[in-house]
């Protein structure tokens, strides 16, 4: 507050003598109160944006059809790549802090066109990400309505074309509706959420353990250290593929590395609660692997986690057998995380867009904040009505909407996350070698990760290319996941060139500059 | 003196401004215009960039002040100031407290369709906590000139007195005429009863309202021009219809008993005239200090109610 004592003494210069504005240097210093937040709720946070028990259920099947009983290998590699770029974020954030993030950064870096591209694949990316979790989320619900009437064909309902879209285009236009009306998901309900999906994965991987020692588990699979050598992936492109659905799990960590003054400690906390938080999920993620694998295995048949009709949602299939009628707190805990997410992830396509708009990279309406609820109006509009649209291609397309939506996810993530890599490698490359912690953050770490996930962008979209490719879904002879991978990448081509045709300024780089 | 402006870039702000230099115009007050911001939260955001937006939030946040303070006229002194906050109402209370305000001024909605008044959330949530008197414009307040009239609504319970007091200040004050309104739902009733009940309406305000006047002692300043009226109609909504209002008009009423001390509760009753009040309306918390000279940021002026 004592920003707002030091403003409100501005001189007297404004249009009419006697009134004058706020001078509106320092303004971004206001907003959430410095030091609100400490360690336990940064890790909250960081595990709220990860949100475990909807990543488990998305990624999980497709990843064990990449790389089998190598899974937990995989999500540890996984890791690594994101860990190296999330290094990098920080830095960017901490010179730049901006709502455009990958976007603003790239530009600067690289000038306009990388940077619009990089702005793409991070609004791609989070409005992927989006029709995924509405999808998800539908699926839960009728699961769970099944589950309270004890009437299996309820669940069954989401297998119903129509109404699974209409259900689907409901819950994205609820979220939209309360992100457009400003509000936002509230600590409180973060530590319930968080707490809840916690607690019901670990009884989820304790309940599948006994049925193990029991000997009533589906296919007992004993644990073997193979499973966690990564080199023992049969081929690169498996490896590729699995990383960059494992890059999908750990999305959003990043986060608890780019809090700063909102927390007690500034100097200590952000750290802290990015090694706790990786350390939760990490621990949650091998427990949940492990036990899925020793009760399920990996037999394409029946419960197996090999099995396609399974991996769009393993826990919708899975949790009835290993948690028997407490299965419904599974849903519950993969309903309410998924939809809490499906809110507080629009907010980031929306500012993305609006940041866009504002340095006239996109139509001018984009930059439009509602005056009554101080949203990005127009830009959350928009991305409903993207994730909307992008989920009715797939669903209509797709044998597999789900698996080969978090395929095109983990492709379209490494995009972007490779771009920012190596924008902050570029940006900062006058200070490279001046000291090791530069060295390293600023250079070595983003430079390695950004290859890396570059890497796995361009052997994936390959890949892909085969027809039996994800789910198995092809059009042309092409496979979908690339067809949507590139559809969505070569769509932003095309839209940025009409931009560049009709708003020329940002691409004369006359509003970002490039470098410092 | 100073009012505190709750302002938001859109027809709702509009007539708050409006009010606000209609309601200064008359005693020379000074206008705080704030814009209330949401507090950008870690918590609700997922792959979300705070800081960015929080910037894009406040540079838009001072253009919209920036066309508000256009809208008042040059012979009203304005500032502007961004505020941020969970809540609207909350935020406009600090800010009333922080600038020792003697009114916060808001609109009542933007989206009332048939009746001129449907209170938004923060006009309620405002009625419900501001420690404050809240003057609330009716949707599509356009006048800027000042008041011609002041009425005031007068109950039976407890807190009259203090209301017609501070009633009285202001119409002093603004050299304007009050009118003491009383309302009366008469559900039924024959028309002997009506007239019974009337008349004593009529006494209780007229008794109320010598007391409140200084009496014999001559004042260096004028008396107002007052006058008693009663108001009939099978429904509060009825009377308040039947009754004349000036363009230039504002109703005062007092809170709720249910308030807690020294801030406002809207009562039903008051609920009730506010749907069909085509003037502004101004809400006084109960047991307002009028008088109360301590805290206030302007010691040189005298404020509201000072008689």
């Amino acid at each position: 507050m004592s920003a707002d004592h030091a403003m409100s003494n501005t001189s007297q210069t404004g249009q009419h003598p006697g009134q004058n504005t706020e001078d509106q240097h320092g303004l971004s210093e206001k907003g959430l109160k410095a030091g609100s937040v400490g360690l336990i709720g940064a890790v909250v946070i960081g595990v709220s944006c990860i949100a475990p028990a909807y990543t488990l259920t998305a990624a999980l099947g497709p990843t064990v059809a990449e790389v089998g009983v190598h899974l937990p290998a995989i999500f540890l590699v996984g890791f690594v790549p994101m860990l190296l770029v999330a290094f990098g974020y920080r830095e960017l954030n901490n010179a730049m802090p901006d709502a455009g993030t990958s976007f603003t950064w790239a530009s600067r870096a690289f000038g306009p066109w990388l940077g619009w591209m990089g702005g793409w694949g991070l609004v791609a990316a989070t409005i992927i990400v989006l029709s995924n979790l509405a999808a998800v989320a539908v699926d839960f619900f009728y699961l769970m309505l099944g589950q309270i009437f004890g009437n299996p064909d309820l669940a069954d309902l989401t297998k119903n074309l129509p109404l699974n879209i209409a259900t689907t285009l409901v819950f994205i236009t609820l979220a939209c509706w309360i992100s457009y009306r400003g509000m936002e998901t509230t600590k409180t309900v973060q530590y319930v959420l968080v707490g809840f999906q916690l607690l019901v994965l670990g009884w989820f991987a304790v309940a599948a353990f006994s049925h193990v020692a029991n000997g009533t588990a589906f296919d007992a699979t004993a644990i073997a250290p193979d499973w966690f050598n990564p080199f023992a992936v049969e081929s690169f492109s498996a490896f590729a593929a699995g990383v960059s659905l494992s890059i999908f799990i750990y999305w959003g960590w990043d986060v608890t590395l780019t809090m700063n003054e909102e927390t007690k400690n500034p100097e200590k906390t952000p750290g802290r609660a990015a090694t706790v938080t990786v350390l939760v999920i990490v621990i949650i993620y091998m427990t949940v692997a492990l036990a899925t694998l020793s009760y399920a295995g990996i037999g394409t048949e029946g419960l197996g986690a090999g099995n396609p009709e399974n991996q769009g949602s393993i826990f919708a299939v899975l949790a009835g057998p290993v948690m028997g009628p407490f299965a419904i707190l599974m849903s519950l805990a993969i309903l309410s995380s998924s939809a809490a997410s499906l809110q507080s992830t629009f907010v980031s396509p929306a500012r993305t867009l609006l940041s866009m708009g504002h340095y006239k990279a996109l139509p001018k309406k984009f930059s439009r904040i509602s005056p009554t609820h101080k949203s990005p109006s127009y830009a959350t509009i928009a991305s409903a009505v993207a994730a909307a649209a992008f989920y009715v291609i797939t669903r209509t397309t797709s044998e597999n909407a789900l698996w080969d939506t978090i395929t095109a996810l983990g492709m379209m993530i490494c995009f972007y996350y490779g771009i920012t890599a190596l924008a902050c490698v570029w940006f900062f490359r006058a200070e490279a070698f001046s000291g090791a912690h530069a060295f390293f953050f600023k250079f070595l770490a983003p430079l390695l990760g950004g290859v890396i996930l570059l890497v796995m962008f361009f052997k994936t979209a390959y890949d892909s290319m085969d027809p039996a490719y994800g789910s198995g879904s092809s059009i042309g002879g092409l496979g979908l996941v690339f067809i949507l991978g590139m559809g969505v990448i070569l769509l932003g081509v095309v839209l940025m060139l009409v931009m560049a045709k009709v708003r020329p300024e940002f691409f004369k780089g006359e509003v970002l500059s490039r470098g410092n | 003196m100073r009012y505190v402006v709750g302002y938001s870039a859109n027809a709702r702000g509009h007539d708050a401004v409006n009010l606000a230099v209609s309601l200064a115009l008359g005693r020379g007050a000074s206008l705080e215009l704030v814009l209330v911001v949401p507090e950008v939260q870690q918590f609700g955001a997922a792959h979300a960039p705070r800081v960015g937006f929080e910037h894009l939030l406040n540079e838009q946040a001072q253009e919209w002040l920036d066309q508000a303070l256009a809208l008042v006229p040059a012979g009203v002194p304005a500032r502007a100031h961004v505020r941020s906050g969970d809540s609207d109402a909350h935020a406009l209370i600090a800010a009333a407290e922080e600038f020792g305000a003697d009114l916060l001024i808001i609109g009542a909605t933007s989206s009332g369709i048939f009746k001129r008044f449907s209170i938004g959330s923060v006009a309620s949530a405002l009625l419900h906590a501001s420690t404050v008197p809240v003057a609330l414009a009716p949707h599509g307040y356009h006048r800027q000139e000042a008041l011609t009239r002041i009425s005031c609504g007068l109950g039976t319970r407890a807190g009259a007195e203090k209301l017609l007091d501070f009633a009285l200040g202001m119409a002093t004050n603004r050299d304007v005429p009050l009118r003491v309104v009383s309302l009366l739902a008469l559900d039924g009733g024959d028309a002997a009863g009506a007239a019974s009940a009337a008349e004593a309406a009529r006494e209780y305000a007229t008794k109320h309202l010598a007391a409140a006047l200084p009496g014999g002692e001559q004042d260096v300043r004028e008396e107002p021009k007052t006058e008693v009226v009663v108001a009939q109609g099978r429904s509060i909504e009825e009377a308040v219809d039947r009754l004349d209002w000036e363009d230039g008009e504002v109703l005062l009423i007092g809170s709720s008993r249910l308030a807690t001390s020294r801030s406002i509760f809207l009562g039903s009753t008051a609920n009730r005239i506010l749907r069909a009040l085509p003037v502004p309306m101004i809400v006084v918390p109960s047991d307002y200090e009028l008088k109360q000279m301590n805290h206030s940021a302007s010691n040189d002026v005298p404020r509201e109610a000072q008689k």
